[in-house]
């Protein structure tokens, strides 16, 4: 194995405040004469009430100490809330910003694929763009000639390719600049988040092309929210937190490491009035999850034989208003399970109060998942608001999880392994005897 | 396995050498996207526009039209030489027209491109250049337009006053690279930079003999002033460049040597501030 990417004790920080804090002479020369009059009032000023371990000194440290290695082959997927640093850690590696201490080092030559067409330009025909996009990428031109044909017939724009861009629909224009990302064939590939944009199809096909990329023997780092992809995709992964590196390891260990500490487990989360998720009618005051039979007590640990319930309490802040709930349901590497709404033809009785308008006040709105449906796993929760079935006035992503656990009421007859199945129904199941042979 | 070529090092991003001279190299080696900047900057500037590409040649001309009108309205002469005032102006106004297009282009080119700049990683340098290369372009073929001027006005123009241009305009385009180099990135990191360009080259305009030439000046400044009139490079490739074509008068020695000075303390300084600049760039730009 052969190291191709080396963080070495890397840090990187940035000046807090506006960006441009000393970004002109008259600025300059009054942050001089405040500091003079008041010296501790910047300091003051950064740490603005919020404990953050990030914030020092007046400064934002976005990575902070970062020890990591990959080697050839890799695909490496980074995981981590919004400002963990994921992003940092790209433009530091793909040597757009420099860091603050420590260093980077890399083997070969870097693409970068920060965002889908860097470089575009309306103005240009779809043929002008590859050539350009693709010598920004790195490209030479001798590469993006015997690679065109290819790069044109990836992307499907076809009749399209000498009208500019600007008449293209963002989806053909989306379409061309992966394309011609995807000849791009570095050493080390640097990829932030681009495989969220497309249709479905577009998205599988991205997905190929970057495990290919592995298999001929290229780095790959990927950072993306979209676990299910990494959990695909990656060979190993990382989880950053508040700029520091807490897990190096396979990718279903991380993300369910990362699952497990983003997410309540208690069962229940309850916001105050003013940090609840709110939009202009609504506001989410608590949502819990528990087991049926227990009479009130929420929890995150369900037996397998036991109906579970998920409630949702919300707050309508203006008169006549219609809300509708939905909820869905990820495993452990973010696989969606299940997507149900309270719209009266998706549920077993209809819901008294759907479609009907809400005078101000408190609501809850429960539903009860039946015994005998889950496997026996971890399970998150993500519950959105709306006007319609699919609204997303509110949406909470992964907000709660809970464990189901095995109890034994199915294993009667059967003791091995189960696990791998997302979900366990208890099925209709019938055999008889037949009068006749089959198709005699 | 070991029939594979041998890998390329692990490569530690450095801070490159203090003089900033690495730049070159690296221009040098992604010297065809800097051919691509150019072509987009060429093809979009003349997209949707219906003279298109003539207006290169249109507008040293009304430069020229336009100050010739003046000057015979006022009734006044800008040329204290024996030189056909057509050719003097237009000299000046071709000149000008270099320098300020490619300090006004290149001045706004990181600011412009900074989705491209915060995205992806080459040398930035590439982006003002191609903005002077565009000037160049536009220099080069405006050019042309000299040749009916001094056919008409008689003037007598040997082959050899052209390799005598040479060396004049590449010193007039180093003197345009140290002038980008310092405006662009500075601008990036103070937008005030761009606020104060036009205003300066609105004073440039007057303090370089463009409109008048250098005969006109020389007299009314005395000798001491001249020198430091002549330490302004454009004033000095200006006088210059009317010398080798016109055979005009040609700045003093201590000037020329003073603006020689003066241009390459403005490229070296310009390549290692840039280079400061550059690691700062996507951060503050």
């Amino acid at each position: 194995m052969m190291q191709t990417v080396h963080l070495d004790n890397v840090s990187k920080r940035f000046r807090l405040g506006a960006s441009n804090e000393y970004g002109r002479i008259t600025e300059a020369i009054a942050g001089v004469f405040k500091r003079w009059v008041a010296p501790d009032l910047s300091l003051a000023h950064a740490g603005n009430g919020v404990p953050n371990s990030q914030i020092r000194d007046g400064w934002f440290w976005a990575l902070d100490g970062l020890q990591l290695e990959v080697q050839q082959g890799e695909i490496l997927g980074i995981v981590g809330k919004n400002g963990a640093g994921k992003s940092t850690l790209l433009k530091l590696l793909a040597r757009i910003i420099t860091p603050t201490t420590g260093r980077v080092g890399v083997r070969g030559r870097v693409g970068s694929l920060l965002e889908v067409g860097t470089g575009f330009h309306p103005e240009l025909t779809g043929r002008e763009n590859v050539y350009l996009n693709g010598s920004i990428l790195g490209m030479s031109r001798r590469d993006i000639k015997a690679r065109f044909d290819q790069i044109v017939d990836f992307a499907e724009i076809g009749p399209f390719l000498d009208t500019p861009v600007k008449r293209y629909s963002s989806g053909m224009a989306v379409r061309l600049a992966f394309s011609v990302a995807a000849y791009l064939e570095p050493d080390v590939l640097i990829v932030d988040e681009v495989l969220a944009v497309g249709d479905q199809a577009f998205q599988q096909k991205c997905i190929l092309k970057a495990k290919e990329l592995g298999e001929q023997g290229r780095t790959v780092l990927l950072v993306s929210h979209n676990l299910a992809s990494v959990a695909n995709l990656c060979t190993r992964a990382v989880y950053l937190r508040e700029g520091r590196l807490i897990l190096d390891s396979s990718p279903s260990t991380v993300i369910e490491e990362y699952l497990r500490s983003s997410v309540g487990v208690s069962g229940i989360k309850r916001w105050e009035q003013d940090d609840a998720p709110k939009s202009s009618r609504l506001r989410v005051r608590e949502v819990s999850v528990q087991s049926s039979s227990d009479s009130d007590e929420a929890r995150g640990e369900m037996d397998i034989d036991r109906p579970i319930r998920i409630a949702v309490a919300f707050e309508v802040l203006e008169d006549n208003a219609i809300v509708t709930s939905s909820l869905r349901l990820k495993d452990e590497s973010a696989v969606n399970i299940l997507w149900s709404t309270n719209a009266t033809s998706m549920c077993q009785r209809p819901d008294p109060l759907y479609g009907k308008p809400l005078s101000k006040g408190l609501y809850q709105t429960a539903c009860t998942l039946p015994s005998n449906f889950l496997n026996d796993s971890r399970y998150f929760i993500s519950i959105a608001l709306g006007e319609k079935p699919g609204d997303a006035e509110i949406e909470l992503d992964s907000v709660l999880s809970f464990v189901v656990h095995d109890t034994g009421a199915m294993r009667k007859e059967y003791a091995g392994n189960w696990s791998g199945p997302i979900i366990r129904p208890r099925l209709d199941w019938y055999s008889q005897p037949m009068e006749c042979p089959p198709s005699a | 396995m070991s029939s594979e070529p041998i890998p390329p090092p692990l490569r530690y991003y450095g801070a490159g050498d203090p003089l900033g001279l690495e730049q070159i190299g690296e221009v040098w080696q992604r010297r065809e996207l800097l051919f691509r900047f150019f072509q987009r900057d060429l093809l979009i500037r003349y997209r949707q526009v219906v003279v298109g590409i003539l207006w290169v040649l249109v507008q040293p001309l009304l430069g020229a039209l336009i100050f010739m009108g003046l000057f015979f309205v006022l009734g006044t002469k800008a040329s204290g030489s024996n030189a056909a005032y057509p050719n003097v102006v237009l000299i000046g106004m071709l000149c000008w027209q270099l320098v300020s297009i490619s300090l006004r282009d290149a001045t706004g080119s990181l600011v412009n491109y900074r989705h491209v700049v915060t995205k992806i990683y080459f040398p930035r340098l590439l982006l003002p250049l191609a903005g002077l290369m565009c000037a160049v372009f536009d220099f080069l073929v405006g050019c042309t337009l000299l040749i009916p001027t001094l056919y008409l006005t008689g003037a007598s123009v040997q082959w050899s006053t052209v390799w005598l241009c040479i060396p004049i305009i590449a010193w007039m385009i180093l003197f345009c690279i140290g002038c980008i180099a310092w405006l662009s990135s500075l601008n990036a990191l103070y937008r005030d930079v761009g606020y104060a360009l036009p205003f300066a080259l609105q004073l440039g305009m007057f303090v370089s003999p463009v409109v008048y030439d250098l005969e006109r000046v020389s007299t009314s400044l005395g000798p001491h002033w001249q020198t430091l009139y002549e330490a302004n490079p454009i004033a000095s490739c200006i006088s210059s460049l009317r010398w080798a074509i016109l055979g005009t008068q040609p700045p003093s020695g201590l000037g020329l040597i003073t603006s020689l000075l003066i241009t390459a303390v403005l490229l070296f300084s310009g390549l290692a501030w840039f280079r400061v600049a550059d690691r700062q760039l996507a951060d503050r730009i």
